[in-house]
């Protein structure tokens, strides 16, 4: 363990966040790749949340759901950079929970749904040295103890070095920014009241109460 | 007075838009005009400009301009009330929202989110941070854009469907605002395709003006 390594505190230095949506294949189901594109969205900075804070449903919103994410931290601006080195901007991690209103993206703006404040909950930085390998990591939520996902990181459809390189040919990433790289199965519904615990593999735990604002 | 040069560039935390806020330019792209709530999209900060060349993504051919009134936030605030709104307000600048119309097209058919189409490096230019002194009545000005001289939109923010106290007081019931943090405000009717080797001026009053050329990556 290296206790020289600098305290990052993303709420700080993050000025971009991106999201990855449909990413993670059915274990159960035989996968069948496409040349598709990313799901790609944003989510502001102000949705970001550490242990401490509630999660804060909007008011009158009801019910709002879960996904549970490996967060990518960029450490070295990328721009137009290739698949094989894409991994040399990666500072480090943390897991995330992409909050959002529901699916019903035809419905609501995708910044609206996906974006208010609060809906990005992390836990602290793991640094990059602290994961052996990146595509062997089991991701897990439960609400009030339940489980509600629990999937690994060896189902994401494109990988990390891929989702860096695609958006470094259109966004130039910086210091900072983090990649929200996808949410395997089990989303569904929490509200006023719920608790939603979260882990990544033994490297990080969340645990962040859900209250519906007033 | 204290004059301060801020540099939107180096504080915005943030882009925050509206779109189809100005009935003409929603009718313009056959969109149905928002009744109850702006309709809310973002930019990264990735996308900000202040000079240079405007850069089409290699193979995207052509992009849409769309000129702005962008509002800059001086003082935090979430649920601020209507009337309260403009207490937040710092200043302003004058905006491109560069968009890439085909690939929007063909992102909603898709049923993807915007922002690519919106968000990709250079697609918001913008011009020196306007102080809000400088602004008698942000509901009365004229933005106007030309390329290669030739004036293409040409309208004035008293169009705008939600003014800005309103907008300001929507968007910070769903995200705080904080200092730096832009918001644009929507664009008049008149948007139009550029392509590699066009210029683009635009203007706002006689409060700014900006110059940007456009040019496609060759990679």
């Amino acid at each position: 363990m290296n206790d020289q390594e600098p305290k990052i505190d993303l709420k700080s230095i993050c000025k971009n966040i991106i999201g990855i949506g449909k990413n993670y294949k059915d274990p159960l189901k035989e996968h069948v790749p496409t040349d598709e594109d990313p799901f790609i969205f944003a989510k502001p900075t102000t949705s970001l949340i550490t242990e401490g804070s509630s999660i804060q449903i909007p008011k009158g919103w009801g019910t709002i759901i879960h996904e549970v994410e490996l967060g990518v931290v960029i450490g070295k601006r990328a721009k137009f950079v290739s698949e094989d080195i894409a991994m040399d901007h990666v500072l480090g991690y943390v897991l995330a929970l992409d909050m959002g209103k529901s699916l019903e993206f035809d419905k609501y703006p995708i910044l609206l749904i996906k974006g208010f404040d609060t809906s990005c909950p992390i836990s602290d930085f793991i640094p990059k040295s602290k994961i052996e390998n990146v595509d062997k990591l089991n991701l897990k939520l439960s609400v009030n103890g339940n489980t509600r996902h629990d999937g690994n990181t060896r189902d994401l459809i494109h990988k990390i070095p891929k989702l860096i390189s695609y958006l470094s040919n259109y966004f130039t990433l910086d210091y900072g920014d983090l990649i929200l790289t996808g949410t395997p199965a089990g989303i569904s519904t929490v509200k006023h009241g719920d608790v939603i615990e979260a882990s990544l593999e033994n490297l990080a735990n969340i645990k962040f109460p859900v209250v519906e604002i007033q | 007075m204290a004059s301060q040069v801020i540099k939107v560039q180096t504080v915005c935390r943030n882009i925050i838009a509206v779109a189809r806020n100005y009935t003409e330019h929603a009718k313009e792209l056959g969109n149905p005009v928002p009744k109850e709530n702006p309709l809310v999209f973002g930019k990264p900060v990735s996308s900000i400009i202040t000079e240079g060349e405007i850069q089409i993504p290699h193979g995207w051919k052509e992009l849409h301009h769309e000129v702005e009134l962008g509002v800059v936030i001086g003082k935090p605030g979430k649920f601020i009330k209507p009337e309260n709104a403009m207490d937040h307000v710092m200043g302003y600048v004058l905006v491109l929202d560069m968009t890439a119309r085909s690939i929007q097209q063909e992102l909603k058919k898709q049923g993807y989110p915007w922002f690519l189409a919106k968000g990709f490096d250079t697609s918001c230019p913008i011009s020196d941070f306007i102080p809000k002194s400088a602004v008698n009545d942000v509901h009365n000005l004229n933005l106007k854009l030309a390329v290669n001289g030739i004036i293409k939109q040409n309208g004035n923010t008293k169009d705008m469907i939600f003014k800005v106290p309103d907008l300001l007081s929507y968007i910070s019931n769903y995200f705080k605002l904080e200092y730096g943090d832009l918001i644009l405000t929507g664009t008049p009717s008149g948007v139009s395709g550029v392509k590699h080797g066009d210029i683009i001026e635009a203007s706002l009053d006689d409060l700014a003006k900006i110059k940007f050329p456009v040019v496609e990556n060759e990679k």
